[in-house]
């Protein structure tokens, strides 16, 4: 997985690439991290270019939400495409983490 | 309890105590020089010299001292060629480092000398720092070979306490798995036949499966795969045969059930830690089939004269959230149905070019090998393309109905 960040404003929107796995852990913990220590009430992640998402990278998801809730961000899933919306419905992920199909 | 040393406890060489503790064995026939050379290695703290004059005192010596290095005069190996091979022999150390110290008529000579066994040869008259240096690096050498094969062999014990270890656990995890002859039982009083496959990617793995009778027409078969593999996965699964062991779940009704074990597991597994299950329960009186899902795989059913059928599956893995609801999924499940659960590992694993196997691909596999007991089939069709050992837990359970 690589991923890329940008800021505007409150909202800080990341795009995961590639695939989230127990592979991406180091990457997606700094994401996380940022979560703690960024000056802003937003998260987006884009998962539109993402293409494959184990239960390893579903536990990644549940613990950035985890930290977003504990740092005061809201944090929003979008456009989840293939096998990661087919994951993310079985899953009822959408359920916890708000979700833009 | 831990019976071997770790790999910790292996002798540290350190400093100058290194050479001091060792023992050097000293052949020498020259009193005066063998006074000088006991001298020099007293410099470099070496105390424990034991001298021999002639080439039986030599072997005599080795045996009995088992030293580090042997320093000897070439006098002593060119009368007898065979001198250093029987003193390695002795002291039983293959790799004792034996120095040829003397009075050399040729390089020629230096060359049999080395060609004899010596570890190195010093030409006399030398210099008592250069004699000195090359005696302590020999030394040197001698320790920390020494450490290496103690660290080698405290690391090989406890490599092999791991694996007996490890051979106990995987044991004690397939005895979780209802065994042949309570297979056997639900076959004969449900008229059913119960075919599965447990596959862990290393020595422990997150899944477990289960069947179990309800009452005379009822029975529930289950299967549930824990994030990740390998030890703290295989914990999980533990974990969960304990919790199934409570009397008072509700077991015959699969939502009631996963949404019990759910605020149980909630708590108890850590935050990225999950599992996905299916509970279903096939009642043989009524001809239904009735099952709940919470993050598993869409389970495969086959209906005598109907198309495969793709379960629907929605609900949140067990142990996210203590709020999650399941809920119950209902359809005919006549004499000759078939009820195909797996594992992600089945269709999330990948071919020898890096491409999932995907779930269209199982469907495919099920097509060609449906009917009773065609598991084992399907299997060897599957590993005909896959490689292994696969990357994640691989469990499969395929159920029929006698027609």
């Amino acid at each position: 997985m690589n991923y890329t960040v940008r800021n505007q404003g409150a909202v800080r929107e990341i795009d995961l690439r590639g695939q989230l796995t127990f592979e991406a852990n180091d990457d997606f913990r700094q994401i996380i991290e940022g979560m703690e220590t960024g000056a802003f009430t937003d998260c987006v992640l884009n998962l539109e270019s993402l293409d494959f998402i184990d239960s390893a990278g579903l536990g990644l998801l549940v613990l950035a939400n985890n930290t977003a809730s504990r740092s005061r961000v809201k944090l929003r899933l979008r456009r989840p495409r293939g096998q990661v919306r087919e994951m993310i419905e079985i899953s009822e992920f959408h359920t916890i983490i708000a979700c833009d199909f | 309890m831990n019976a071997h040393a770790g790999p910790s406890a292996a002798p540290q060489p350190s400093g100058s105590q290194r050479s001091g503790g060792q023992r050097v064995l000293l052949g020498q026939p020259r009193v005066g020089v063998a006074a000088a050379l006991r001298r020099g290695l007293g410099t470099i703290g070496v105390r424990n010299v034991d001298l021999a004059s002639d080439r039986e005192e030599v072997t005599a010596l080795a045996e009995a001292t088992r030293p580090d290095l042997a320093l000897l005069d070439w006098s002593l190996v060119r009368e007898a060629p065979g001198l250093i091979e029987s003193l390695r022999a002795g002291c039983g150390v293959r790799d004792l480092p034996v120095v040829v110290i003397g009075r050399f008529a040729s390089a020629a000579e230096r060359g049999t000398a080395l060609a004899l066994g010596a570890t190195d040869v010093i030409a006399r008259p030398v210099l008592r720092a250069e004699l000195i240096a090359r005696l302590r690096v020999h030394l040197e050498n001698r320790s920390l070979n020494r450490s290496l094969q103690e660290v080698i062999r405290s690391l090989q014990a406890f490599h092999t306490g791991a694996v007996q270890r490890m051979a106990i656990a995987r044991d004690m995890q397939l005895g979780l798995l209802p065994d042949a002859a309570e297979i056997r039982e639900l076959e004969k009083r449900y008229a059913i036949r119960l075919d599965s496959h447990f596959e862990s990617s290393s020595e422990l793995g997150g899944d477990i499966w289960g069947a179990r009778a309800i009452d005379g027409t009822r029975f529930a078969v289950f299967l549930c795969d824990f994030t990740g593999h390998g030890v703290a996965a295989a914990l999980n699964t533990f974990r969960l045969h304990a919790l199934l062991a409570k009397i008072d779940l509700p077991g015959d009704d699969p939502a009631e059930m996963l949404g019990a074990i759910n605020r149980l597991l909630v708590g108890l597994l850590p935050e990225t830690q999950f599992a996905a299950m299916l509970y279903a329960v096939v009642d043989t009186a009524e001809h239904r089939l009735t099952y709940a899902t919470a993050g598993a795989p869409k389970p495969v059913i086959g209906i005598p004269g109907h198309n495969l059928r793709v379960g629907e599956s929605v609900g949140l893995p067990l142990g996210v959230s203590a709020d999650a609801r399941y809920r119950n999924r209902s359809l005919d499940f006549p004499p000759g149905a078939f009820l195909f659960l797996f594992s992600d590992a089945l269709f999330e694993a990948r071919d020898w070019e890096g491409r999932p196997f995907g779930y269209a691909g199982v469907l495919d596999l099920v097509h060609q090998c449906s009917g009773e007991g065609k598991l084992p089939a399907l299997l060897e069709r599957y590993f005909a393309v896959m490689p292994r050992p696969l990357a994640d837990d691989l469990t499969a359970v395929w159920l029929t109905r006698a027609g």
